[in-house]
């Protein structure tokens, strides 16, 4: 028997779904950077006068008052009607309105104290008109923006966008996808009753899901691979390449590879536990969409944030990678062998197991 | 010289959960013989084939294969042995020689002269998609990829499903080839006729239990004939009293009988008596098959 037989089949039979998938993953991108300059220009307009807010805080032992002043903005007119809004990281993207209908551009606001730390909020002021506009933000933290805190990194960037792109809707986008076709790759073998007369040839079961792992490891890391190409291109063309390099796009997208494996390794371990596509494309699934939540929540949940070890995606330091240009191959490892076992794991399982009919 | 077994199953038990597929399962394939494996649906005879190749994993047995074990040298088993699945698909969306290229491949075969001579012998037309073709002309494909490694052994689980008759006969006729080529065939079906025609012996499954091995003709043999006398006066019963008579029923004038051996006492028994009438019929495959299937009162 020739090895790789298997891999050729996969791709001769599902070659247009796959090339189909690569065309709307590369348009995506390029139209994603493509649309930063516009996005940049709305944030900016947005966030005019961000710093405009002075924030004081007065320990007085077990708690802590803030004093926001805003005083001074608006120059043209005068502005008698704030609303300041209040949040911590959990519900940044949902703030609560704290306090409305202010006519001095001052407020003091009492926090309790957690543990001898000063709470961690962020408070934003806005001064209503007939739509309302943002006269700042600020947090009581430290940190080196409030949207760097919020998105993982200042989306005013490019190297922000990219990354809220990588966090929002990469694994998501690619994962279902490759956890769908995944699947369907090993499951329509079973489903459309060809496993036995391919097993009825001298292959062995590790061979064939080898081969399996194989060929849709080797699309993914062509996906990645143009992926990347594209997105220098595409990065390049809006004159972005002096804020990130080329090498920092490539290897940040082409280096997402074994999270991917990672999917694929448990896709198929799906189809062989549960020979049955429904059940498997659930699975793969569930593990993409509970590692995906709990990812966000990790980044933004107060005190939650160890559950980031948890998540595979935490170890693609993709911001690290993009801004500091760090590339972790320790992390990088550990998720490749996190493949590697689930590959033995489904190998293990399917040798013991009978070709269902 | 004595022929060797090419099979030798032994006490093999296949379980699904509680539900027994097959239980201690003796059977041996000589080398150069057709075995039919005869019985109804669900009498475990896909499960026995599909546990012989490593498809299945065994409860419990031993079945060696050329002197190799179905499980720990199933690779190279497979690499001899052809295989028709009773119920098989391929990839739709490819040309049938597209997909037996590859299995021919996959079998470690690289000359093809044998595979389209028996894609031109079935009249299988290569170059449409699999997923266009008829039952009758998937099951070619079938038995073309069965044949084209020109492998020892060929294990067939009902081989004619769906052919015409032409293609039938066709097919007989290459199992007959076959086996002239000193090939060792072990196919199930359920077909009476097609195993008669082709099997030179037969196995009888029911419920997962062998039944019976026979050679087919001694089989018969052994079944007896049955007798049917219309006597000119009423007779007595007891005059057919005798050893190789067996379930003797007489309705008036007419007696019935099977008569398994000394045929020759029988008729002299007769001949003692006026005769009106008589006929000695052979059992068919269908009748003994039949009378398998109804012991243990669940003939299926």
């Amino acid at each position: 028997m020739k090895i790789g037989n298997n891999m050729v089949m996969e791709l001769k039979k599902s070659w247009k779904g796959l090339l189909i998938f690569l065309i709307i993953v590369l348009l995506l991108i390029a139209g994603f950077i493509q649309a930063y300059p516009s996005v940049r220009a709305g944030f900016e307009e947005d966030l005019e006068g961000q710093e405009n807010i002075e924030m004081e805080i007065i320990d007085e032992n077990r708690n802590v008052t803030v004093k926001l002043t805003w005083d001074g903005w608006h120059e043209k007119e005068e502005v008698n009607n704030y609303t300041v809004l209040m949040s911590n990281t959990e519900s940044f993207t949902v703030p609560m309105e704290k306090w409305e209908n202010i006519d001095s551009p001052y407020i003091e606001i009492s926090l309790e104290k957690v543990e001898g730390e000063v709470p961690e909020r962020y408070f934003a002021v806005a001064w209503e008109e007939e739509e309302r506009k943002l006269v700042g933000i600020e947090s009581t933290v430290d940190r080196l923006e409030v949207f760097q805190e919020i998105w993982g990194a200042d989306i005013t960037d490019i190297r922000g966008m990219i990354s809220m792109l990588w966090d929002m809707w990469w694994v998501l986008l690619i994962g279902l996808y490759l956890g769908y076709v995944s699947v369907n790759s090993v499951a329509k073998d079973f489903e459309e009753r060809r496993m036995d007369i391919i097993f009825s040839k001298p292959i062995s079961r590790k061979q064939y899901i080898l081969e399996k792992f194989t060929v849709l490891s080797l699309f993914m890391f062509v996906l990645l691979v143009i992926t990347g190409l594209v997105m220098i291109g595409s990065v390049g063309s809006v004159g972005e390449l002096n804020t990130v390099s080329s090498t920092a796009l490539f290897l940040s997208t082409v280096l997402s590879l074994p999270i991917f494996l990672v999917i694929i390794a448990f896709s198929i371990l799906g189809v062989v536990h549960f020979k049955n596509s429904k059940k498997a494309i659930g699975f793969s699934f569930l593990i993409i969409l509970f590692q995906f939540g709990l990812n966000i929540v990790a980044d933004i949940a107060e005190g939650l944030e160890y559950l980031g070890t948890y998540t595979i995606l935490s170890y693609w330091d993709h911001e690290a990678m993009l801004v500091d240009e760090v590339y972790s191959m320790t992390d990088i490892g550990l998720i490749f062998g996190l493949a590697l076992v689930i590959l033995g794991l489904t190998i293990w399982l399917f040798e013991k197991k009978d070709i269902p009919v | 010289m004595e022929k060797q077994p090419v099979m030798k199953i032994r006490g093999l038990t296949k379980k699904y959960g509680d539900v027994v597929g097959i239980k201690d399962l003796d059977l041996e394939v000589y080398e150069g013989e057709i075995m039919g494996f005869l019985g109804p649906n669900g009498a475990g005879k896909t499960t026995t084939i599909r546990t012989c190749l490593g498809l299945l994993q065994k409860t419990a047995g031993e079945v060696k294969i050329f002197g190799l074990d179905s499980h720990e040298d199933s690779i190279e088993i497979r690499r001899r042995t052809g295989y028709l699945p009773g119920d098989f698909g391929m990839y739709s969306e490819l040309k049938v020689k597209t997909i037996l290229d590859y299995l021919l491949s996959q079998s470690g075969v690289s000359d093809k002269s044998r595979m389209k001579e028996l894609g031109e012998r079935l009249e299988l037309d290569m170059n449409r998609k699999y997923g266009n073709l008829s039952k009758g002309n998937k099951q070619k494909v079938g038995l073309v990829q069965a044949f084209m490694a020109d492998q020892d052994l060929i294990m067939m689980d009902e081989p004619t499903s769906g052919l015409d008759p032409l293609m039938q006969l066709k097919c007989y006729e290459l199992l007959r080839e076959e086996k002239e080529r000193g090939k060792t065939i072990f196919m199930s079906s359920h077909i009476l006729a097609e195993v008669e025609e082709v099997c030179d012996r037969v196995a009888i499954i029911r419920n997962g239990s062998l039944q019976v091995v026979e050679d087919i003709d001694s089989l018969k043999e052994k079944m007896g004939k049955k007798l049917e006398i219309e006597f000119e006066n009423s007779i007595d019963p007891s005059l057919f009293e005798m050893k190789g008579v067996e379930d003797f029923e007489m309705d008036g004038r007419r007696a019935t009988m099977i008569v398994t051996s000394n045929l020759d006492e029988v008729i002299k028994a007769v001949s003692k008596q006026n005769v009106l009438n008589m006929s000695l019929e052979t059992f068919s495959l269908d009748q003994l098959f039949l009378t398998y299937y109804s012991q243990g009162g669940n003939g299926e």
